[in-house]
């Protein structure tokens, strides 16, 4: 069975048809790369796969393990190992980023049936992964993403893929507004989380990012669908040629 | 007459102090400035927004027993392991066996505000209905007009007063309708520094009607840090009038925690009279149900080179209605004056409502000021951000509500008042919020 399996998946957002018909197949051990031009419906794919409200799917299925997560509460969704790393990650005044990455962290254990963490044990929990990412004290105790630099949100976003342990990890551009250094630092992160039992969805606009998490699989998402598959040269193809193909055949 | 006049005026002879000639003029004062103007009305420029029609029928009496009730658990922890001053009051009397007044330094004295009337009315005389203006609080008219005990506070000049005095007041309505005027006075002499808090709490009981009036004097270089739990139950009606003076170089720092009482009102007036006063006011508040609850302020600023600061922050429920009115006026001769007003409120259900008025009145041209009022829903895309961690709803909404009110507890200088504003805070979502949130869906 495929870990995550989208079969003609058709969604709106304010009424208007953003992803049209739309199918994906990722089997466990997997990382593809989605490509595609600004606008195609990427992160739309995103927020449809977690269930953020808003997002109406009209038609198609969405299968997670076999179970169709359409019904299911975003909460739900993530405690079951589906994990997004945003595009643009929220600041939240108030929350610091260790409470945060501990409350999630145990809401997902308690529900896989895990022994949850006290505070003690978490921080040491935390700071194995986030030294990995070069994330320092000082950041897990400010309030989360608040007044972090581009990079420092997406490299946060890193460590709670990393501490929550997700089935699928679906990444929304997390290389865009990385330096050269942090880009190898999140690629290593990524790369380590590959597994067996775990699939990846890269979406990125950058082939230079394939070079360090080399994909099974390249898709090109334009107009709300998957209209063109292959291997890691697709994405090379792609860089060289630009997307005009596949804009002309949808017009 | 109006409603409640004739219970004063009969009862206000056998008050102590009666026979004093200048007591007897104020208690008089009292009566004429209420008689004159009767229960405040919508078209009363700070009475815009709460109605007291709930008052009108007379069906509330002035307490005339006081029940032998102990110290009971309150619901501040922290709070309560302090060492304080402690002054207790129930139905609006002191009670001397529950207060705690040991080893007060020379200079200082804690007292019952009707012993003091009885024993040294010529102390009070300079401040007793001299701070808060009658003809523009007409329920501190009605309370004046009913003055007979409370607590007073003196400090002497220079005097950093080594505890926090502690005023828990216990309302006990037995099986009727009671009505209570407590009447407090604080004055610090030049460069005292001292910090009160105050705990507002109800007996078990039938329903009740709280009127409660605080002077307050700095003087120059004066120090008062000033925190309230307003706690009652949801069977009264709590309007609290506080009026401060200000002399140069005195700060006042306020902070006003009100989840309780069916309406719930602190309205302070704070008159800022030399130069270089730093003056807070900030405040917390919490409503379900049909709780109404007003927090109104004005802010004069009468001298140069003063700063004023206001942050209100309030999470509405049910069909409870909040309310902000907030006037900072700056005359003429207060150049350099720096005002900020801020009102923010948290709707957690679609009839939940806020009416905030921040007003500014300047009069100088030289100022730095500012106000604004906000008003809103829970961040959605900071709550799906939480969900999508797998953080259930429910405890979701709850951190995003505690980080809301948690700026402005941060600000709480005293750590145990802070752990109890958190920690009731605490409380009251898991009480009012958990249950709706739950039925709320996806
Ligand atoms: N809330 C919304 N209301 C209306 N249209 C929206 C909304 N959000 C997104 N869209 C539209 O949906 C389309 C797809 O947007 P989406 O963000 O999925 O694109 P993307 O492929 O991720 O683009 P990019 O590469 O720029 O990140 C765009 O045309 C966008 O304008
Ligand atoms: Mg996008």
């Amino acid at each position: 069975m495929a870990l995550l399996e989208i079969r003609n998946l058709h969604a709106n957002i304010d009424g208007k048809e953003i992803l049209t018909g739309l199918n994906l197949t990722v089997d466990a051990g997997e990382v593809h790369a989605i490509m595609g031009p600004n606008g195609s419906g990427k992160s739309t794919l995103s927020y449809v796969l977690t269930g953020r409200a808003g997002y109406e799917v009209t038609d198609g299925e969405i299968l997670f393990d076999g179970k169709d997560v359409i019904e299911m509460a975003p909460d739900e969704r993530a405690r079951e190992g589906v994990f997004l790393a945003f595009q643009y990650p929220v600041e939240i005044p108030g929350v610091t980023s260790m409470t945060f990455l501990r409350t999630a962290v145990n809401a997902v254990r308690e529900h896989r049936g895990e022994s949850v963490f006290d505070p003690m044990d978490f921080v040491k929990y935390v700071r194995e992964r986030a030294t990995d990412l070069n994330i320092s004290d000082d950041m897990l105790k400010r309030a989360v993403n608040v007044g972090f630099s581009g990079g420092e949100k997406k490299r946060m976003e890193m460590l709670q893929m990393a501490a929550l342990e997700p089935r699928i990890a679906i990444l929304d551009e997390t290389d865009s507004g990385l330096d050269i250094d942090a880009l190898k630092v999140v690629a290593d992160g990524v790369n380590a989380m590959r597994s067996p039992e775990r699939g990846m969805l890269l979406i990125t606009h950058y082939q230079r990012l394939l070079d360090y998490i080399v994909p099974d699989h390249v898709h090109v998402l334009a107009n709300g669908q998957i209209v063109k598959s292959g291997d890691k040269a697709l994405a090379l193809e792609l860089e060289e040629k630009g997307y005009a193909e596949f804009l002309e055949n949808a017009a | 007459m109006q409603p409640y006049l004739a219970q004063a005026l009969d009862a206000s002879s056998t008050f102590a102090g009666a026979g004093v000639g200048w007591i007897d003029a104020l208690r008089r004062a009292g009566a004429d400035a209420y008689g004159e103007h009767g229960l405040p009305r919508r078209r009363d420029e700070y009475w815009r927004y709460t109605n007291l029609n709930a008052l009108l029928d007379e069906s509330f009496k002035l307490s005339e027993t006081v029940p032998a009730i102990g110290l009971p658990t309150l619901p501040h922890p922290s709070v309560a392991g302090l060492a304080t001053y402690r002054v207790v009051l129930v139905n609006g009397r002191v009670q001397p066996k529950l207060c705690a007044l040991d080893g007060m330094p020379d200079g200082v004295l804690i007292s019952g505000l009707e012993d003091l009337l009885a024993a040294a009315p010529d102390r009070l005389e300079p401040y007793l209905g001299q701070i808060a203006p009658l003809e523009d609080m007409p329920m501190a008219a009605l309370n004046t007009a009913f003055l007979q005990d409370g607590m007073a506070i003196f400090i002497g000049e220079n005097i950093v007063l080594d505890k926090p005095v502690h005023l828990i007041s216990i309302t006990a309505p037995g099986e009727g309708a009671m009505m209570v005027q407590p009447r407090h006075i604080v004055v610090l002499g030049p460069k005292a520094e001292a910090t009160l808090i105050e705990t507002h709490i109800t007996a078990t009981g039938g329903s009740s009607f709280n009127n409660i009036v605080t002077e307050l004097q700095l003087a120059e270089g004066a120090k008062l840090n000033h925190f309230v739990f307003q706690e009652e139950a949801d069977t009264s009606v709590h309007l609290s009038g506080t009026a401060v003076s200000l002399a140069a170089g005195s700060f006042y720092d306020s902070f006003v925690l009100q989840s309780g009482a069916a309406i719930g009102r602190s309205e302070i007036r704070a008159y800022l009279n030399g130069p270089g006063v730093d003056c807070r006011l900030d405040g917390v508040y919490l409503g379900t149900g049909k709780q109404v609850v007003d927090n109104t302020t004005y802010v004069e600023h009468a001298a140069p080179e003063c700063r004023s600061r206001q942050v209100y922050k309030g999470v509405l429920d049910g069909q409870a209605r909040g309310v902000f009115q907030g006037k900072v006026h700056v005359m003429r001769d207060a150049q350099k004056t720096d005002g900020h007003q801020l009102s923010r409120a948290l709707l957690l259900s679609p009839r939940a409502e806020i009416d905030a008025r921040p007003e500014l009145e300047i009069y100088a041209d030289d100022v730095k000021c500012s106000h604004g009022a906000t008003a809103g829903e829970l961040d959605e895309d900071s709550l799906f951000y939480l969900l999508s961690r797998g953080i259930p709803r429910t405890t979701a909404r709850r951190m995003l509500i505690e980080a809301f009110l948690s700026e402005a507890i941060a600000e709480i200088p005293l750590l145990a008042v802070a752990e109890d504003f958190s920690t009731h805070v605490r409380q009251w979502l898991t009480g009012h919020i958990d249950q709706q949130a739950d039925g709320a869906g996806t």
